[in-house]
């Protein structure tokens, strides 16, 4: 049986594959904002504390406390009311992933500072010689604790979205380390530009896990379109949307050229063939970081909707 | 007890009756409808059909949205129905994203300009925010007249036989396609109609278990007839005296404003 049309035009969400636009337009770009800024804090934090760089973890602590969560909070509807999303205030943390995600930034929040202090203190010879030990002891107990909690914070984002059921294009455990790679990814562009900065950092090395995370990237999303174009007629409408539709443009400029073609091509040039050029590095860390937004942005915009009276044809 | 509707798309005529009546029963604001229609025309062998489907919240046995409130706002009651604690909802949502039927809106200011936007608000409105008050900011949903359900109850009534008791759509559709009763009662009417008719849920195989059904007229006979004296809760609205009125139409509002 074929649907010939529909009227009561202003419900057409209800037989149509429809897009969320709760989450990307209007007040909804502040959740694309708080995602990439959640991204972008936890690569840069894992990274920063992997490679011993105070001031990028300073900076991916920075991102999440005062870009991240004020974006969440002014798009809420009732911001003051924001507390009640945080354990102990509410016991929702047993099914809802917003109410992890607050609990974990909000750790990440405390432990990440406590670290950036011992840290500091060890660096610049504060601590009397015989509190070296306890100390660095605890340096390393919270870079620990708060390099898992940043990975908590980054990997919450992507299950947020991947528990809706009723976008099927979210609705998988790919997601998350979609998320979480991108953000690692990211994180190796941003220690870069700190490099830049404040020099300390071996950008061979860094350009060289760099390649190799751009193309782990490349797999994954790649492997996370084609399973999704076999999920479901909604999930393949939105793969659709996203190589043809829309918002083709964001998603081939944006996530492959700049996210990934450019910080690839860079980074080889940087390995192989060029000498150090800190232009053609600010070039392709800029591109990254267009990349991180525009993925984001990509997914957000093709979450849509599986019908709901299924007997229509999708499309 | 777990309250239950069987909608019967055969009967239902787009008269928009049941959206009408959701309105005026809890003033709801001019952008917002918590219940809803959906119609299409279909052709099966060269023989033309219109189905309609009214949807609205179907109180999900296991619910998306309470799963994915942070803060506990979106609830289930005892008795099946998923309602929202105002005072608790920050306006984070998610449960708009999470629910598969989209049958929960968030209020924003836009959604509420007031019946005659750019003119004061009628005395209607006023009376209206003070027994319903909707919070904008928050996000808002079909309850199944949960307060007239337990109005009913304290009252000894019968939700889905009594019409103090009985959802506001379900007392208001002319055609009797909605049926409303205890999906926990195999003797109930709508358990009956379930059972003989074959009612179906939308999107069943999300695991949502909805407790809003649909039949559609393919299967058993025409046994549940609109009674004569049946009457359009959208009447209110052109009553003269509405602060009386509405006092009397829901007594178990003034309960909690006086």
């Amino acid at each position: 049986m074929q649907a010939r049309r529909q009227w009561i035009t202003p419900h057409e969400w209800m037989i149509k594959p429809t897009q969320q636009t709760e989450w990307i337009e209007g007040q909804g770009i502040l959740i694309w904002m708080a995602e990439v800024f959640s991204a972008l804090g936890m690569g840069l934090y894992l990274v920063s504390i992997y490679l011993d760089n105070w001031w990028g973890a300073l900076a991916a602590w920075f991102i999440i406390i005062f870009l991240k969560l004020p974006f969440h909070f002014f798009y809420l509807g009732r911001p003051w009311r924001f507390w009640r999303a945080i354990p102990p205030f509410t016991d929702a943390w047993k099914t809802s992933w917003i109410a992890r995600g607050m609990f974990f930034t909000t750790v990440f929040a405390g432990l990440a500072m406590i670290q950036l202090i011992t840290t500091y203190m060890l660096n610049h010879n504060m601590v009397s010689e015989a509190m070296i030990g306890p100390v660095t002891v605890l340096d390393y107990t919270m870079r620990l604790l708060a390099g898992l909690f940043a990975l908590l914070t980054g990997i919450y984002c992507g299950f947020v979205m991947s528990y809706c059921k009723a976008v099927p294009f979210w609705n998988t455990g790919l997601l998350p380390i979609v998320f979480v790679v991108m953000g690692i990814a990211d994180g190796l562009a941003l220690i870069l530009a700190v490099g830049l900065i404040t020099g300390g950092v071996d950008f061979h090395a860094i350009e060289y896990a760099s390649q190799w995370a751009l193309i782990l990237n490349v797999i994954l999303i790649g492997t996370y379109l084609i399973n999704a174009s076999y999920t479901s007629a909604t999930a393949e409408y939105s793969v659709m949307q996203l190589i043809r539709g829309k918002v083709a443009r964001a998603f081939w400029i944006g996530v492959i050229l700049l996210g990934i073609l450019v910080p690839l091509v860079v980074s080889l040039l940087s390995i192989f063939v060029l000498p150090f050029m800190p232009l053609l590095l600010i070039f392709a860390v800029i591109a990254h970081t267009i990349g991180a937004f525009a993925l984001k942005y990509c997914v957000l915009k093709v979450g849509i909707y599986r019908p709901i009276i299924s007997r229509v044809p999708v499309h | 007890m777990k309250w239950g509707m069987v909608i019967d798309i055969k009967k239902c005529m787009r008269c928009h009756g049941c959206v009408a009546a959701c309105r005026v029963e809890h003033f709801l604001p001019l952008h917002i409808t918590w219940v809803k229609l959906i119609a299409y025309e279909t052709e099966d062998g060269g023989v033309l059909d219109v189905t309609t489907y009214p949807v609205r919240c179907n109180q999900c046995k296991e619910a998306p949205c309470v799963d994915v409130c942070p803060t506990g706002a979106s609830y289930q009651r005892a008795d099946g129905i998923v309602t929202i604690e105002a005072n608790k909802c920050i306006g984070c949502r998610y449960c708009v994203i999470a629910c598969p039927y989209q049958n929960r809106t968030f209020l924003r200011k836009s959604s509420d300009p007031g019946y005659f936007p750019g003119y004061p608000q009628t005395g209607y409105e006023i009376k209206g925010k003070k027994l319903y008050p909707h919070q904008r900011g928050t996000t808002t949903k079909c309850n199944f007249c949960a307060e007239k359900i337990d109005y009913g109850l304290e009252n000894g009534l019968k939700p889905g036989i009594d019409r103090d008791a009985t959802p506001a759509c379900v007392n208001t559709c002319q055609a009797r396609a909605l049926t409303f009763g205890d999906l926990n009662d195999p003797n109930s009417n709508v358990s009956r109609l379930i059972i003989q008719r074959h009612g179906k849920q939308l999107q069943a195989g999300l695991g949502t278990d909805p407790s809003v059904y649909y039949v559609d007229g393919k299967h058993g006979g025409n046994d549940n007839k609109a009674p004569e004296h049946a009457m359009t809760g959208s009447h209110i609205q052109h009553l003269s005296s509405v602060e009386d009125r509405a006092k009397e139409l829901f007594p178990w509002l003034k309960r909690d404003n006086e």
